[in-house]
């Protein structure tokens, strides 16, 4: 499965939202259930999805989906 | 004796008198594009949903529920829902299935507002809602059927005319305020139209707010702050203001304070603690020299946070103190008082407190004990819809029991210690440990829970969960995470537990109450004290 429909499973779980759909642009502001306490679950769903770790720093600044997925792709192409 | 409709104070009256161009809000998206609304915008919008609520056939102490995130629709809602003299309750976007449930079916809503990304919360649980009739949903094209209504459409073809009683008598019921208790289902304080004008003079009194000041409320309307201080004073006051359509976001927050030059700010301590771990130089990069004053309320505005902010936005921070049953702030830091650091201030104009003993007696300068407020002030509750023991259980003769305990000093400042039962106060949010322990105890794993609140350097309080795990099955991240996504989902995002942990028994009384005192002591290190009664 791509990193895209992978995280995109990972949000629906999350969230508890089929509907949503990611692009790089997408922000915590255009999903309802994203909020500063949800995006923890978010983190901690895509560190066990993934078998990665995000630093404090990174999960404050992800600005968007964009910014995530990068993150991603750089951590797996290091392990 | 009638009294203004809300609505009819907060917009139709200002157009009566010749101020419907007025600029009464400052909208500034998420993306810091900024819309200016006028009265007469507000006033045609309301007509509008008045009239497609109308047709449906809701009539006055009927409820809508509106259940779509802050916005000038949301605005217009409330408004038009108040011209027909229905039962306004506003819902938090972020509020779970279970959550959403019990304050739908509480207030029996006949209506629901709400937008297609959070129409499915509604959908699942529209069965268990037999009151329910309609959903309008303000952004599809087209109805889905008999029931889920495109609201779009509504609007489009409705009249932005609507007759109404502008005024109304005083203990017409208005709005719902739902607040959670330590035990039980959320409870919706019922308040009035009556209520208006202790607003208005509470706003008045505290704010102080001079014709050219503008002000901005950060808090969410859903939040009983949000609506009396985002909506009903500054509309009826006639006070110029901004909102912003958007989560908490530093950058955001310091360049709409500098570049829109907001004069008088009222936010959170959570908040103001979040900004005091940014960066230093953040705030160099703007200049709030057009700030008078700050204004914070949602949890106590402890000294260090309240020197940090004085010393970084160089003005005076007010903390002040009210409740969702209060209807209006109660005890505050006003000008021209001299702050005490930590203290919640006075009682403004007409508002007696009192602090009482276990048995109702009061208690002088200086001792602990039970905050309570003399019935009298017209912002008060009416009452716990639908759930009269609850309100009865509130008052002793005429006196009303806060739930807080505090003290006062010999200068007649208030202070706020703690809340006297279990509810617990995160980030400004109130959550029953019986919301989040009923939901954790739906996953199949878990066979005992019990949530207590410890404090928190960010957010006042951070909720602690305590579960018994059935027999062979293992703790792990994967099955933790499961916990915080369930309790999200069906509860709320506020009531993630931030900490899990293990424990062979939850400790009970012999009648089957949470010893929570208990677990207080052994995740503080300390002794538990008095075990006779644990069964």
């Amino acid at each position: 499965m791509e990193l895209k429909e992978r995280l995109t499973s990972v949000f629906h779980t999350v969230f508890d939202n089929d509907a949503i759909e990611l692009t790089p642009e997408l922000t915590a502001d255009d999903v309802d259930e994203w909020d500063s306490l949800s995006h923890i679950n978010l983190m901690i769903a895509i560190e066990l999805e993934f078998g990665i770790e995000f630093s404090q720093n990174e999960i404050q600044n992800f600005a968007n989906v964009g910014e995530l997925m990068a993150s991603i792709n750089e951590k797996l192409a290091a392990k | 004796m009638l009294n203004d409709n809300i609505t009819y104070g907060c917009c139709t009256k200002h157009v009566e008198n010749g101020d419907g161009d007025k600029l009464i809000l400052h909208w500034v998206d998420s993306d810091l594009s900024r819309t200016s609304y006028t009265y007469s915008y507000f006033e045609r919008e309301s007509n509008r949903v008045a009239q497609v609520l109308r047709a449906l056939g809701i009539n006055p102490g009927d409820t809508v529920s509106i259940f779509i995130p802050r916005s000038p629709m949301l605005i217009s809602c409330f408004f038009g829902i108040l011209k027909l003299q229905a039962i306004s309750s506003i819902l938090f976007g972020t509020l779970g299935e279970e959550g959403l449930l019990d304050r739908l079916s509480n207030s029996n809503a006949r209506v629901v507002i709400t937008r297609k990304s959070l129409l499915r919360k509604i959908v699942s649980i529209k069965e268990k809602l037999p009151a329910l009739e309609h959903i309008l949903v303000i952004d599809i094209d087209d109805d889905q059927n008999d029931v889920v209504l495109s609201m779009k459409h509504m609007l489009a073809n409705a009249e932005p005319f609507f007759d109404y009683p502008h005024h109304v008598a005083p203990e017409t019921p208005a709005f719902l305020q739902y607040t959670s208790g330590s035990t039980g289902k959320p409870k919706g304080a019922l308040h009035v139209h009556g209520a208006l004008p202790d607003m208005q003079n509470s706003f008045k009194e505290i704010m102080q707010l001079e014709a050219d000041d503008l002000y901005w409320c950060t808090a969410d309307p859903a939040w009983i702050t949000g609506l009396v201080y985002g909506i009903i004073a500054p509309f009826s006051t006639a006070a110029r203001q901004l909102q912003y359509n958007g989560t908490y976001n530093a950058d955001n927050w310091l360049r709409i304070l500098g570049e829109d030059r907001v004069t008088v700010w009222y936010t959170a301590p959570t908040a103001l603690r979040m900004l005091m771990q940014e960066d230093a130089e953040k705030f160099e990069q703007h200049d709030f020299s057009s700030l008078k004053r700050m204004y914070s309320v949602g949890e106590p505005l402890n000294p260090e946070i309240y020197f940090w902010g004085k010393k970084v936005f160089g003005v005076e921070i007010y903390d002040n103190w009210w409740q969702s049953e209060t209807g209006s702030m109660m005890i505050a830091n006003r000008p021209p008082m001299t702050v005490k650091p930590g203290s919640m201030g006075k009682p403004r104009s007409g508002v007696e407190p009192l602090i009482c003993s276990e048995e109702m007696e009061t208690l002088p300068p200086g001792k602990q004990g039970l905050l309570c407020l003399r019935k009298g002030w017209g912002s008060m509750f009416r009452n716990y819809f639908r759930n009269d023991a609850a309100y009865a259980d509130k008052f002793h003769r005429d006196i009303y029991t806060t739930g807080d305990l505090a003290y006062y000093d010999e200068d007649g400042y208030y202070w706020y210690v703690s809340r006297a039962d279990d509810v617990i106060n995160t980030a400004g949010h109130l959550v029953g440990p019986f919301e989040v322990e009923s939901a954790l105890l739906e996953i199949p794993e878990i066979v005992d829970v019990a949530v207590i609140g410890a404090d928190d350097p960010l957010i006042h309080k951070r909720i602690i969960a305590f579960i018994k795990l059935g027999n062979n099955v293992e703790w792990t991240k994967e099955l933790e995470l499961k916990c915080r996504i369930y309790v999200s989902n069906k509860v709320s995002t506020t009531a993630i537990p931030a900490e899990f942990h293990l424990i062979e028994r939850v400790p009970k009384n012999q009648s089957g109450k949470i010893l929570r005192r208990v677990l207080k002591a052994l995740y503080e290190g300390k002794d538990p004290g008095d075990l006779s009664t644990m069964e």
